[in-house]
């Protein structure tokens, strides 16, 4: 099928109207390993997986959470819960990569939130984390329970008879969370209506054929990039999907180009760092085996997105069939169930970009300039609004600003979600007026949107804004410096009432450090005529002193926690910013 | 002690460059803060080149790389030898 899912009344509705023999998911898990379940197979493993959730006592309007690693029965579990009318949220599996700590914490927090009435995890859960688990309260304690699924769950054959619910399109769907992997996430609850309707636009706007897309995926399930645009998008829109685990797509990123050659996979989705891993991760001798030329669309979704780093990507892959016109930018979020802009997908060589003179736009106002003029700085639009998306950009005061001004980015929609599951105190705090706060920066330029960064990381030097991804990427180009690994902060400086610029760096060889004071001058200079701001103070460091989140990019805060504690001069003379 | 043991302490001991630090195979790594969790992918990767074998990440929880020992064990377990 092409374009509207509207017709349909739920997600559920959608999947049963897919064509019984068409392949929907391709789990792939080495190269010697796969399974494919088509639809038919797929909503008989769903209704087997509702059945047995059905016999654990689950209703509709329960709560029920998964936390299984990526697969084909983690989204048969979740399809089963909402088969049956109840909720069902993903949260991350435990792996090597997440601290056991912080995953204990965010495993407490949010299960004690979203009160599930069952917590579905794999046979290998660990036991250790299970008394981090909290379960609905209120009900007696052979109500709620732990289930540790497993493979001898999932039945094929005769549809199994479930508990009898109509599923109504203004019923809870599912709960999705806002961000991270772990911690205090915010849990963001939808309908179906809600999900179909963002589902509607972002069919239309990709030109979405299930008869000829193919879908790759790596992201995890537990966001919304990888639940709504691989996983909700597919099903409704009968599009097949191969999926690898996200674990797996970090240690050997070259497994996404194998499974796209391989598949010839149309669509996918990546945030920002991936367009700069994958290359840079890759064993280059090998790129000549693989053919990127089924790829219509691969759509930056992060705040913002960086014309240098989707340009990378383009130059590694152009030799291998990767067109010009199919590195393409989003803006999303698990608050509009998704999309809020989408570029222009098979026009042009991908999205807007615009350069702006440096001095202006510190006062919040874009002039476009030339391309490369002095102290210019450029930005990537993320696109035009999907239909049903108004965006409002607002000064600090909260006045509305026309366009070529940047501000605070307010969103309504018709896929807006209406508050933070549980958390009336988020809610509040997020939505005023049917408008959502989003806490990201940006600008409207001939109807599109562009966003420059996350309001909390902005940096106010001597009354004026300055961003830290524009020292970072300039910081970068020098030559003694690791690609990626710059962070830059702004550090409170209270004898002059306003922020210093610190900036923190890896050199690539250790013995650069030699050349410390030689390197912190050409920056600084670099710095200087770029954006026209000075640099307080320069930490240089060691190959892999930065922390890296979970898939290999610098972390901004916990690096700054880092750097803190070993530079107390730092903590002692200034105070954070608040 | 094994080839492959000693390369992994070798290894393990350039990431840490702590001056004075001795490891062995079954020194703490992850409970004990010497080694930050994020740097575990590149040390996967060596485990994998070291012992020639696959090792599928989702298969391994932190406890299960605390140790070098603990280490070549998981790669034995949850491994499969690379073509």
């Amino acid at each position: 099928m092409t374009g509207s899912v509207a017709g349909f009344r739920n997600l559920v509705e959608a999947l049963d109207a897919a064509p019984a023999e068409r392949l929907f998911v391709t789990e792939w898990i080495d190269e010697d390993e796969r399974k494919d379940v088509t639809f038919e197979e797929f909503r008989t493993q769903t209704r087997s997986q509702a059945a047995i959730l059905g016999e654990h006592g689950i209703r509709a309007g329960d709560r029920v959470i998964v936390i299984m690693p990526q697969s084909i029965a983690a989204m048969t579990t979740f399809v089963g819960a909402m088969t049956l009318g109840a909720v069902p949220a993903f949260l991350a599996y435990p792996n090597f990569k997440i601290e056991p700590s912080k995953y204990r914490a965010g495993l407490a927090g949010v299960t004690a939130n979203l009160k599930a009435k069952i917590v579905i995890i794999d046979e290998a859960f660990p036991d250790d984390l299970l008394s981090h688990v909290t379960l609905a309260s209120g009900v007696s304690s052979d109500q709620t329970k732990l289930l540790r699924a497993s493979n001898a769950d999932i039945v094929s054959g005769v549809l199994p008879t479930l508990p009898g619910h109509e599923l109504n399109s203004d019923d809870l769907a599912f709960i999705q969370h806002s961000a991270g992997t772990t911690g205090l996430q915010k849990g963001v609850a939808l309908t179906h209506a809600t999900v179909l309707r963002q589902l509607d636009h972002l069919a239309e706007a990709l030109k979405i054929d299930g008869n000829k897309d193919r879908i790759y995926n790596w992201l995890p399930l537990y966001h919304d990039m990888g639940l709504i645009a691989c996983f909700m998008l597919p099903m409704v829109n009968h599009t097949p999907v191969v999926m690898q685990s996200p674990l797996d797509w970090v240690m050997h990123p070259e497994t996404m180009l194998q499974i796209i050659s391989e598949y010839k996979c149309t669509l996918s989705w990546m945030p920002n760092f991936a367009f700069q891993f994958v290359p840079r991760r890759s064993p280059r001798s090998r790129w000549p085996q693989y053919d990127l030329s089924s790829v219509r669309a691969l759509i930056n979704c992060s705040e913002p997105v960086r014309s240098s780093s989707m340009k990378e990507f383009e130059t590694a892959f152009g030799a291998i069939g990767l067109r010009s016109s199919a590195v393409q930018s989003s803006y999303a979020m698990a608050e509009n169930v998704f999309a809020v802009t989408q570029s222009v997908v098979g026009q042009g060589a991908g999205p807007a970009r615009v350069w702006a003179d440096g001095q202006q736009f510190r006062v919040n106002w874009i002039i476009p300039v030339a391309e490369g003029a002095p102290g210019a700085v450029s930005f990537t639009s993320s696109g035009r609004l999907l239909p049903g998306q108004e965006v409002r950009i607002v000064s600090d005061v909260g006045s509305v600003l026309p366009p070529r001004y940047a501000g605070e980015i307010l969103l309504k929609s018709d896929c807006l979600f209406t508050g933070y599951y549980n958390r009336p105190d988020l809610t509040e705090e997020a939505l005023a007026d049917g408008w959502y706060r989003t806490g990201d920066l940006g600008f409207m330029l001939d109807d599109e949107l562009y966003v420059i960064g996350r309001k909390k990381d902005l940096l106010i030097v001597g009354g004026e804004n300055v961003y830290p991804l524009d020292i970072e990427e300039i910081v970068t180009s020098h030559a003694s410096i690791r690609d990626g690994r710059v962070i830059a902060m702004g550090v409170y400086n209270p004898d002059l009432g306003t922020e210093d610029i610190v900036v923190v760096a890896e050199v690539e060889r250790e013995e650069l450090l030699d050349d410390a004071t030689t390197i912190e001058r050409e920056i600084r200079n670099l710095v200087i005529s770029g954006l026209g701001v000075a640099i307080k103070t320069i930490f240089l460091k060691p190959p892999k002193w930065i922390v890296k989140s979970t898939a290999g990019k610098a972390a901004r805060s916990a690096t700054r926690d880092k750097l803190f504690r070993e530079h107390r001069e730092l903590r002692a003379e200034t105070l954070e910013k608040a | 002690m094994t080839g492959e043991a000693q390369q992994m302490i070798q290894y393990i001991a350039g990431l840490i460059r702590k001056p004075g630090l001795t490891l062995d195979e079954n020194t703490a790594l992850v409970s004990s803060g010497l080694i930050d969790s994020m740097a575990l992918v590149d040390l996967l990767l060596k485990l994998e080149e070291i012992t020639h074998r696959r090792i599928p990440p989702g298969k391994v929880q932190p406890r299960d790389v605390n140790t070098v020992a603990l280490m070549l064990a998981t790669a034995q377990r949850v491994g499969k030898p690379r073509k």
